[in-house]
């Protein structure tokens, strides 16, 4: 027997053997640090994970026989106990849980406030964490742990668990882990690895605490047999997966089909259940829900998995973005196995099989991505080869379309293809109070808050704010004029959560978080004419860019504001349009869609102001904010004048609630809106702007 | 609208400490949702602080014809006096809640609309001749414009409490349209389809029971109807193709509480599984095909 201190962590190479009854003394040595020990163990007809006590809890002799749609355990005998592959349960259960309280928040008459609901961190050990496991881990920590924003109750349990892992001696049908590369074997990312043999296992340490545990087993030497047998195991598994996904220039291949008629097909069969997106290792979104007492004065918000295939999750006030299942589909794929590349460095897949598993009807993920992307090395590479490359991620803060980074495409490179994240000033959380309200329309109405945070105070024209009031659901809500001791917001009354915010009155008060987002690249307009083409609230976020442009209007060339509303009584900010449309620097036309008898200017869209001007566009630089079919139109238009697409910024809506990329409702290709947006560059939109239910 | 709706606020805003009048009635049910609200308990206590309740029979002596600020409706249109009743309550109050299968999808005795009504009646009734009844027995949105929906058989008390809530503080009550599926996989449970091999409709029926039923270990019955996007043929498809059971059988899996509210109301016409009056009592077929 050697114990002997290990002072250099070398993963791949086996420091000892632990005979199988010493099993034990490991799951002891765990609870003796305090730690509750996570493992395998049957319950309901599958091996999932939870609690063990003791070896004796582990699945001994049971193998599980899975298919597409199928599960079933099977007593083979033997003791071995990490023959079942992987079952239901993903790890994420307990490091990103599926229900967890963010806030708590309280109303008492105007007066808010939001407290954090923190909960303490359990420190855990999970044994038997496979390879695929163990990417899925490290995608899930690049995703909530990497930045800008970090999920802070994913950080503090994430810090404390250990990773006992174990390789994979044997497979299931569904495994593909060999095709995103991430098994069977177990290379880094673990305190501790195990390889199974009959009579015990061979151990790897991976870290200084795996390296700590080690010295109090009493490990035998590694006798080459022994050490051949295991390394011929995990290799078997490794033949027996073969290579079933064909993962070279995938994402390219994936975002070249996107009007493939393959997506409705598979929508006939798929249940938009959402079973795959909960079994998944890495699927993260989630979303908020509020809990009161009966009269809203106590409140708790409570995040919980959520699903891009369900029907919430892409819908606004106004509609939803993917309301058929082949959209929603086709969100799922493109992000696991495309997009992904672009957020965060890697494919969001790694090949573990559940979603292929435990989907009740039995979509194999493999069969659609060969039946919509085809193969590289297929019959289909021709046609997919001659597909354009992605168009280029604007990153950072906003820039000039002409000196934007392009990064490398991902057809040639996926692996380097990750935009580096939007350097997002910090997002800060206040209780603003009510300064004064005024009506701006019917159903909107614009509110002047003061005691807002500096860094609120501080923000960018088209940056917004999350407000929220205890019980309500947090809404986002575009900052329509940076004062100096404040921010004014202009909010239609278009769901209760804004209905009620549009209901304050003075002194009341509400929870504001940002600046979030990106803005309106001012300084891009530089030496240019500027056309700002707007409809209804639409000009809300565009009012502080009217300012910042006006604060230093000599820097400009012509200025031109397009402003159509539904009637003379939904525009916005009557006196300021009249000012402006006095100044001799700023040309303002307006429109509404009917007119009433008190009505004398035109009547039409807004495009219908500007598609007969005489002004050339080669020289401007526009920005559109309004429905998203309008500002289409307005692009096309735009184009007719030669005003270039990577000159004209949009902002765009999506379903937004937590404003800082965690929470992946308002995923619009590969961007988050929240985060990368709302503005965007519509040349960097191309291929997704006005598409249906992407 | 209802979420732009607070009748409890808008009387403290006219300055008045009259509550709003809460009533509850039913038609053709059982009168299992009612008592849901009854089996409150503690928060019953607290909703009567904040509601009048003009009328509710399972509770109160007090009667009232109206008007209501709140109507919550139980059971069917099933007799040509509901069918007259539900559009005089309907001109009583601006929101108008059904709750239960019943009242939501036509419940159990809406499995008479796939048969004659007339051979229903006389294989129950010793003397058919002294029931007047419908040939058809249709939720409450056939015949009035309905503001909310509390769908199951029964009810889910946390979703009654949330409604009320909502109505109390003015926000949209959170009544989820996803799948049960959602729910089961939260709480940890083992797909009953995928690991049991039962046949279940978790994947196309409406959350909000927290998955009850696979969690003890046998398919969803799906008393909570279809949710939005419910790809029914999707699922009676695979149940026919690949795990081979006959369309009757799969027919009646959808012929349950909510088997009149489409999608699932085609699957019953279209593959079977309703039994015809005078077939042995005691639905031995349903109990079957999910106990399978």
């Amino acid at each position: 027997m050697v114990s002997a201190p290990v002072a250099t962590v070398d993963p791949t190479e086996p420091i000892g053997f632990l005979p199988r009854p010493e099993l034990d003394r490991l799951i002891e040595a765990l609870q003796a640090d305090g730690r509750r020990v996570i493992g395998p163990t049957i319950a309901d007809g599958a091996v999932v994970y939870d609690e063990i006590a003791s070896q004796a809890d582990l699945p001994a002799g049971w193998r599980a026989d899975q298919a597409p749609g199928r599960y079933r355990l099977e007593h083979r005998g033997g003791v071995r106990l990490f023959d079942y592959v992987v079952g239901p349960t993903a790890w994420k259960r307990f490091t990103f849980p599926p229900r967890v309280p963010i806030t708590v928040g309280h109303r008492d008459g105007g007066a808010v406030t939001f407290t954090a609901a923190e909960r303490p961190a359990t420190p855990l050990a999970f044994l038997g964490v496979r390879g695929c496991e163990l990417a899925a881990l490290g995608i899930q920590d690049t995703v909530l742990m990497a930045g800008p924003a970090v999920d802070s109750d994913y950080a503090a349990q994430r810090a404390e668990v250990l990773i006992v892992a174990v390789e994979c001696v044997t497979a299931a049908s569904t495994c593909f882990c060999t095709s995103m590369g991430t098994g069977p074997e177990v290379r880094s990312g673990f305190d501790l690895a195990l390889t199974e043999l009959d009579d015990g296992f061979i151990v790897r340490v991976g870290s200084p605490a795996g390296a700590d545990l080690a010295t109090r087993l009493s490990l035998a030497p590694v006798e080459p047999e022994r050490r051949a047998e295991a390394t011929a195991a995990v290799a078997a598994t490794r033949r027996s997966i073969g290579d079933p996904v064909d993962t070279d220039g995938l994402p390219a291949r994936l975002l070249a089909n996107l009007d493939n008629p393959h997506w409705a097909e598979v929508a006939e069969r798929c249940l938009a259940c959402a079973n795959c997106t909960l079994v998944c290792p890495t699927c993260f979104c989630t979303s908020v829900g509020q809990r009161s007492d009966l009269d809203g004065q106590e409140s708790v918000a409570e995040r919980a998995w959520d699903s891009c295939f369900t029907a919430g999750f892409a819908r606004v006030a106004g509609g939803n973005f993917r309301p058929r299942t082949q959209d929603r589909y086709r969100q799922w794929l493109t992000h696991k196995f495309a997009t992904w590349w672009d957020q965060f460095g890697s494919s969001g897949c790694v090949g573990c099989g559940r979603c292929i598993t435990w989907c009740p009807v039995g979509i194999d993920v493999r069969a659609e991505l060969y039946a919509i992307a085809g193969s590289r090395s297929g019959a289909r590479a021709a046609a997919i080869a001659i597909q354009p490359p992605p168009t280029p991620t604007p990153v950072g803060p906003p820039v000039d379309p002409a000196t934007m980074p392009h990064p490398p495409a991902l057809a040639t490179a996926p692996a380097v293809a990750a935009a580096p994240k939007a350097p997002t000033s910090p997002v800060r959380a206040c209780i603003a109070r009510v300064v004064s309200t005024r009506p701006e329309s019917p159903d909107t109405t614009t509110l002047v808050l003061t005691d807002v945070d500096p860094a609120i105070v501080a923000g960018l024209p088209g940056q917004f704010v999350m407000a929220a009031l205890p019980a309500f659901s947090a809404a986002p809500i575009s900052i329509s004029r940076y004062r100096p001791d404040g921010i004014e917001l202009t909010i239609r009354a278009a769901g209760p959560a804004t209905a009620a915010i549009t209901q304050l009155g003075r002194g009341d008060q509400l929870q504001l978080r940002g600046p979030m987002g990106r803005g309106w690249p001012v300084e891009a307009a530089y030496g240019h004419d500027v056309a700002i083409v707007t409809g209804g609230i639409g000009l809300a976020p565009l009012r502080p860019l009217i300012d910042a442009i006006l604060a230093e209007r000599e820097r400009f060339g012509d200025v031109r504001l397009y402003y159509g509303a539904r009637t003379w009584h939904d525009q916005l900010y009557g006196d300021e349009l009249d000012t402006w449309a006095g100044r001799p620097d700023l040309e303002v036309a307006l429109t509404v869609d009917r007119a009433g008898p008190e009505w004398f200017g035109r009547v039409g869209i807004v495009t219908h102001l500007f598609d007969r001007a005489t002004w050339d566009g080669s020289n401007t630089v526009a920005y559109v904010c309004g429905p998203e079919r309008m500002m289409q139109a307005t692009v096309e238009t735009l184009g007719d004048r030669w005003v270039a697409q990577d000159r004209i910024w949009v902002t765009l809506e999506r379903h937004m609630e937590c404003g800082v990329g965690l929470c992946g409702h308002c995923q619009m290709g590969r961007y988050f809106v929240c985060r990368d947006g709302p503005v965007f560059n519509v040349a960097a939109l191309e291929g997704i702007f006005g598409r249906e239910g992407i | 609208m209802i979420e732009r709706v607070s009748p409890v606020r808008r009387a403290r805003e006219a300055g008045s400490s009259i509550r709003p009048r809460l009533g509850v009635v039913k038609f053709a049910s059982c009168d299992g949702c009612q008592l849901t609200l009854l089996d409150l308990e503690d928060e019953f206590l607290a909703l009567t602080e904040r509601f009048e309740i003009v009328e509710f029979a399972e509770a109160t002596t007090n009667r009232s014809d109206g008007p209501y600020d709140v109507l919550l409706v139980e059971g069917s249109i099933s007799t040509p006096e509901q069918a007259e009743e539900i559009v005089r309550l309907r001109r009583q109050t601006p929101l108008l809640v059904t709750i239960g299968a019943c009242a939501t999808a036509g419940g159990i005795q809406a499995l008479r609309n796939w048969g004659d009504e007339t051979d229903f009646r006389a294989a129950v009734y010793a003397h058919p001749e002294y029931i007047e009844s419908l040939a058809f027995a249709t939720p409450i949105s056939d015949h009035v414009a309905v503001d909310a929906e509390l769908r199951g058989c029964p009810i889910d008390p946390g979703q009654l409490v949330e409604l009320l809530t909502s109505l109390i503080v003015g926000r949209r009550p959170q009544l989820p349209d996803e799948s049960v599926c959602l729910e089961c996989k939260r709480r940890n449970a083992v797909c009953v389809a995928v690991a049991g091999g039962f046949a279940c409709l978790g994947p196309v029926t409406r959350t909000g029971c927290g998955a009850l039923c696979p969690a003890y270990g046998r398919g969803c019955y799906g008393c909570f109807g279809p949710r939005e996007q419910a790809n029914a043929r999707g699922l009676a498809r695979h149940l026919q193709v690949v795990e081979g059971r006959a369309p009757a059988d799969v027919g009646r899996l959808f012929a349950g509480f909510t088997a009149y509210s489409e999608p699932f109301r085609s699957m019953v016409t279209e593959l079977g599984g309703v039994a015809a009056p005078g077939v042995a009592p005691g639905g031995g077929p349903a109990r079957e095909s999910h106990d399978a």
